[in-house]
Formats: structure tokens, C-alpha cells, sequence
């Protein structure tokens, strides 16, 4: 019996072009970015890291600095939720507009429209305007971000949330066309056929199947944002950040301890509560 | 809607991408309040036309038209109108697993709904009332509040007969509605479908794999093979040799005469 033709092509060679490509990057990599474990067996290497973390021991637990350190703490927290929140703002229209499905082919407009090209051509002018936009928020690095928003807006948490919410505005708006891509189109077409319009099947088919995975998701995002946070506040965006890099600056270390240890909390906090969010779902 | 016949499908023929051809040179004519069944070998483009009638996909080439109206003419509200009088019994699951079985039996109304209604009794559902009139017509009354994806297979596809009782249209296009509850319980769902369309004078057609069902309840059996009508007859014309060319020379691809599935479509793990 003959086989049916391959419809899917696996005859390609791009699995071992990429193989190969990947291994010959690894060992490229292990190379030029000077790795070397036997630095730690080095009596002089020892030495530095030993004095590192003595220096850092005990943390700093006077009243004073810890009270000092409550506003910090609060500002990083309110910038993880205000970016993250923007993120949302941001990426959400823009993953629906990034997504096929929903901006130019599927059922919600074949057979629907009259077709005209001119309208087509408008559509996938606006996805491929989305899919753009997306690339360019996430392509430049949170810290750039911050970099720029401070000189735009100036010091302190403001320009880390607009940093934390472009970034990872262009990051969920990729994720969640992911989501949107994947949803299950037989639901939809069912409530199609009883003459619901456009909106509809969105409120009634696509958003309960994808609202579990994008909340999760958000959620997961927000616990990086906490840690992101910390480390835009190196480049003056406030928060918790801005007191290590200035501890730092003054050779403080057990400070610096004390804001690492603030900073496990939070993130170990923002961990239980998107757990907990999620187990919801 | 009087007059005309309520279908009259002439040489339609459906492709889909890839030229995999699915109906060819089909012409079918269906009277108001008649009662069909379809029976035919798995992948013999049942479900395809099916679709077609209930307007969600569009004949590649041939005339369709429902009611004396052009099909291939309607398009925004006018084809929304005409989806919202054929309702459709999916074979496979289309029910949205998340939401609560009340939402999915009320979503038969959306057609007759308002954006912001349908919206509104998504929070505070509208309609209660008759959703569980609906369900208890199919056995299933006290699942009125579970979640969708809780319930057995058959559960499920008497909610989406719930669905269509919502939509309360002018023709039911049943799409192996019988295919995952047990034989008497598929007799039970078959008269019921039955008593509707004979107390409401609305036109059934209903795709069956069991022959002895199609036979023994329907006044008109069509038989389909590869996309095309191998015969369209009274039931009781339809002789045993009739039956054995019908599923002749067919290799059950999937498990023994298992309706065939489409691919779920990927899913991303997060
Ligand atoms: N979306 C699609 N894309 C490509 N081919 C399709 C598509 N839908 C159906 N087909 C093909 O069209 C043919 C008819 O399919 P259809 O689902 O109508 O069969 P069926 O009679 O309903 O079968 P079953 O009894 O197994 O449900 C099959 O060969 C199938 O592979
Ligand atoms: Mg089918």
C-alpha cells in the first residue's frame, strides 16, 4: 500500500541545521564567555569570595534602618502592581490584534464579510502593526527602559512602572496571542451558529477559555516584576533597588544583606499569593 | 418561509484547503417540517454539510438556498438572522468547558439577544427559568449550575440539545446527537428530537451511524458516500444491498465505524 503524501513537511532539513547550530553556539559560548570553574578551587579566588561574604554577615537589623527601609519596601510593591497592571492595559489589546484568529482569517471573518481587498489589507496591516509593536517593547530591556523613562520623567518609582509596563507590555501581549492562537475554535463555531454577532462569541466562547491562562500567566508575570523592580531601582526608578545600589555605593553591606533578605520576602510573598490565585481558577 | 422549500441545494460542492474535496455535485431538496435522516460511511462529508446548511461555511461552488433566500447573498446581520432560525446539534463537544451548563443552554439565545442582555447574564442569568425547562426535557435538570467540562460525554450533548430547545429555531440539524449515550438512551433523544419537530412542525435532519435508528424512525433516509449521494429515499426503499453498497469497500480508519475527528487544535501549556 502507498503511503498518503506528507501534507506536514518532515522531510526538512532545518532540524539539523539547527542542531547543529545549537551545539557549535554551546560550545562556542563555554568558551568566549570565559568559563571557568577552577577559579573556585584557586586559593586567591577562595579568598575573594570569602571576604565577599563575611563582609555581607550579619545583616543590618537596627530599628532605625528598618523603619527608614518600610517606604522603599511599600514603593517597590506599588510599582510591581502598577506596572504590571499597565503591562495588562497594554498588552492585551495588542495580543487580540496580534492574533490571526481574531484580527484577519478564522470564522470570525470568513463567510462573514462581502470580501473586499482593501478591507483584508487593512486587517493584516493592523496585526502585523501589533506584532511589531509588541517586538519592539520586548526586544529592549526592562533596564533600558527604565534608563530612558528616567531621563524622560525623572527619579523615583514613576518611570520603573512605565519601564516595568512597556516591557512587559510587549512580553504578556506575545504570551497572551499564544493563548489566543490555541483556543479551541468548535465551541465558537457552535455559538456561531445560533446567529450570535462577533462580540458575542468573544464574551461567551474565547474569553472563558483562555481567562484561566492569561490570569496565570499575568499573575506569574508579576512576580518577575517584583524582582524586576529591585533592579531597575539601580538605575534610580525607586524602591527597594535605589537603597541597595545606594548601600552599595557606600560599601554597606550588611545593608545590602538586610534589602536582599526584604527582597526574598517580597518575591517569596508575590509567589504564595499568584499560587493561591491560581489554585482559584 | 412558505412556499419554497425550505432547502434547495443545487450541485453544491465544498473544498477545502488543499484540495481536499469533501461534497461534490450535491443537490438536495428538503420541505418545511420534514424529517430526514443521513446516514453514510465515516469522512463521507456529513458533518461538512451540515455546516453548510447552518450557514457557518460557505459552499466552494453551487447553489444553496434556504427558505427561497440565496445564502451566498447574506452576510452581517441578515446571515446572523438566518443562523439564528437553523439550530445545530454538534457531533463533537461544542459546548464551552469552563462556563456553567446554564450559560451554555442560554447561549442558544444570543441570537435573539442583545450585545449588552448577553453580557448581563453571563453575572445574573437571564432566563432561568426556561434554561431548566430545557434541561429537565433532557434528563439533565439538576445540572443546571454544575461546571461543563464536569459532566459525562452524554451529559454534555444533551446540554447542547438543551442548547438548541433555547434557540427554539425553525429547522434542528442533529449531527449524530446519539453518538456517546447508551442505545436507550439514543432511542430516547431520537423521540424526543422527533416529538419536537412534530408539535412544532420544525424541520429535522439528523445525521445517524446507526442505520436501524435512521430506518425505523425516519420517513426519509439519505444515504452519502466520498462527498456524494449515493441514494435519498423512503425508508422503507431502502433494501438491505442498498445498505451493504453504502458501506462497502469502506475501511474503518479509525477503529471499527468511530465517527473520524478533526485534530484538536494545539494547546500551549503556561
Ligand atoms: N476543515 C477541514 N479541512 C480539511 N478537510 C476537512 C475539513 N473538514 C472535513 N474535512 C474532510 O472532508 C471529508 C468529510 O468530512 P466530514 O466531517 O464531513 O465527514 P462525516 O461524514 O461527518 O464523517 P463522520 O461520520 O466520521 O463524522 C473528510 O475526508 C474530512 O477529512
Ligand atoms: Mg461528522
Amino acid at each position: 500500500m502507498s503511503l498518503p503524501p506528507r501534507t506536514l513537511g518532515s522531510r526538512s532539513i532545518f532540524p539539523y541545521l539547527f542542531g547543529g547550530l545549537f551545539l557549535f553556539l554551546v560550545a562556542d559560548s563555554w568558551r568566549r564567555a570565559e568559563v571557568n570553574p577552577g577559579i573556585f578551587f584557586e586559593a586567591e579566588g577562595r579568598e575573594h569570595l570569602w571576604r565577599f561574604v563575611t563582609g555581607m554577615y550579619p545583616p543590618e537589623l537596627s530599628w532605625e534602618f528598618l523603619e527608614l527601609m518600610v517606604r522603599p519596601t511599600l514603593e517597590t510593591i506599588q510599582i510591581s502592581v502598577m506596572g504590571t497592571l499597565i503591562a495588562v492595559l497594554i498588552g492585551f489589546p495588542l495580543g487580540l490584534l496580534a492574533t490571526s484568529t481574531f484580527s484577519f482569517q478564522g470564522l470570525l471573518h470568513e463567510s462573514e464579510y462581502r470580501g473586499t481587498g482593501v478591507r483584508h489589507g487593512l486587517k493584516v496591516g493592523l496585526y502585523g502593526l501589533a506584532r511589531g509593536l509588541l517586538s519592539l517593547f520586548r526586544c529592549i530591556p526592562e533596564f533600558v527602559w527604565a534608563f530612558m523613562f528616567v531621563r524622560a520623567v525623572g527619579l523615583g518609582p514613576f518611570p520603573g512602572v512605565l519601564a516595568i509596563g512597556v516591557a512587559y507590555g510587549g512580553m504578556l501581549g506575545k504570551v497572551y496571542s499564544e493563548i489566543f492562537e490555541s483556543v479551541n475554535t468548535r465551541p465558537l463555531e457552535a455559538i456561531q451558529s445560533t446567529g450570535a454577532g462577533r462580540l458575542q462569541i468573544f464574551f461567551y466562547g474565547w474569553f472563558p477559555q483562555v481567562l484561566p491562562n492569561i490570569t496565570s500567566y499575568t499573575m506569574y508575570r508579576w512576580e518577575c516584576a517584583v524582582r524586576t523592580s529591585a533592579i531597575l531601582g539601580l538605575v534610580g526608578a525607586g524602591g527597594i533597588g535605589q537603597q541597595i545600589e545606594i548601600s552599595i555605593r557606600m560599601f554597606n553591606f550588611h545593608e545590602v544583606t538586610t534589602l536582599l533578605l526584604i527582597l526574598f520576602a517580597l518575591v517569596a510573598g508575590a509567589d504564595y499569593v499568584s499560587a493561591k490565585v491560581r489554585s482559584l481558577l | 418561509m412558505t412556499g419554497s422549500p425550505q432547502y434547495h441545494l443545487e450541485r453544491v460542492r465544498k473544498v477545502f484547503g488543499r484540495g481536499q474535496v469533501a461534497l461534490e455535485g450535491f443537490d438536495l431538496q428538503v420541505a418545511e417540517g420534514e424529517r430526514v435522516a443521513l446516514i453514510g460511511p465515516s469522512g463521507a462529508g456529513k458533518t461538512t454539510l451540515f455546516r453548510m446548511l447552518n450557514c457557518t461555511i460557505r459552499p466552494t461552488a453551487g447553489r444553496l438556498s434556504i427558505g427561497g433566500q440565496e445564502v451566498a447573498e447574506l452576510y452581517g446581520r441578515r446571515l446572523r438572522e438566518m443562523r439564528r432560525r437553523i439550530g445545530t446539534i454538534y457531533q463533537q463537544h461544542n459546548l464551552v468547558p469552563r462556563l456553567r451548563v446554564v450559560h451554555n443552554v442560554l447561549s442558544g439565545r444570543l441570537g435573539s439577544w442583545s450585545l449588552l442582555g448577553s453580557l448581563a447574564s453571563l453575572a445574573r442569568p437571564a432566563g432561568l427559568e426556561t434554561a431548566h425547562r430545557a434541561l429537565t426535557d433532557v434528563g439533565i435538570g439538576e445540572k443546571l449550575f454544575s461546571r461543563t467540562d464536569e459532566l459525562s460525554g452524554g451529559q454534555q450533548q444533551r446540554v447542547a440539545i438543551a442548547r438548541v430547545l433555547m434557540q427554539d429555531p425553525d429547522v434542528i440539524l442533529a449531527d449524530e446527537p446519539v453518538s456517546s449515550v447508551d442505545p436507550s438512551l439514543a432511542e430516547t433523544i431520537i423521540k424526543l428530537l422527533l416529538a419536537i419537530s412534530d408539535h412544532t412542525g420544525k424541520t429535522l435532519l439528523v445525521n445517524l451511524h446507526s442505520t436501524d435508528l435512521a430506518l425505523s424512525y425516519f420517513p426519509r433516509v439519505i444515504g452519502m458516500k466520498a462527498g456524494v449521494k449515493l441514494f435519498d429515499t423512503a425508508a422503507a426503499q431502502v433494501t438491505p444491498e442498498l445498505l451493504q453498497e453504502l458501506y462497502s469497500g469502506h475501511v474503518p480508519e479509525n477503529g471499527a465505524g468511530e465517527p473520524s475527528r478533526e485534530p484538536e487544535p494545539r494547546r500551549i501549556a503556561v
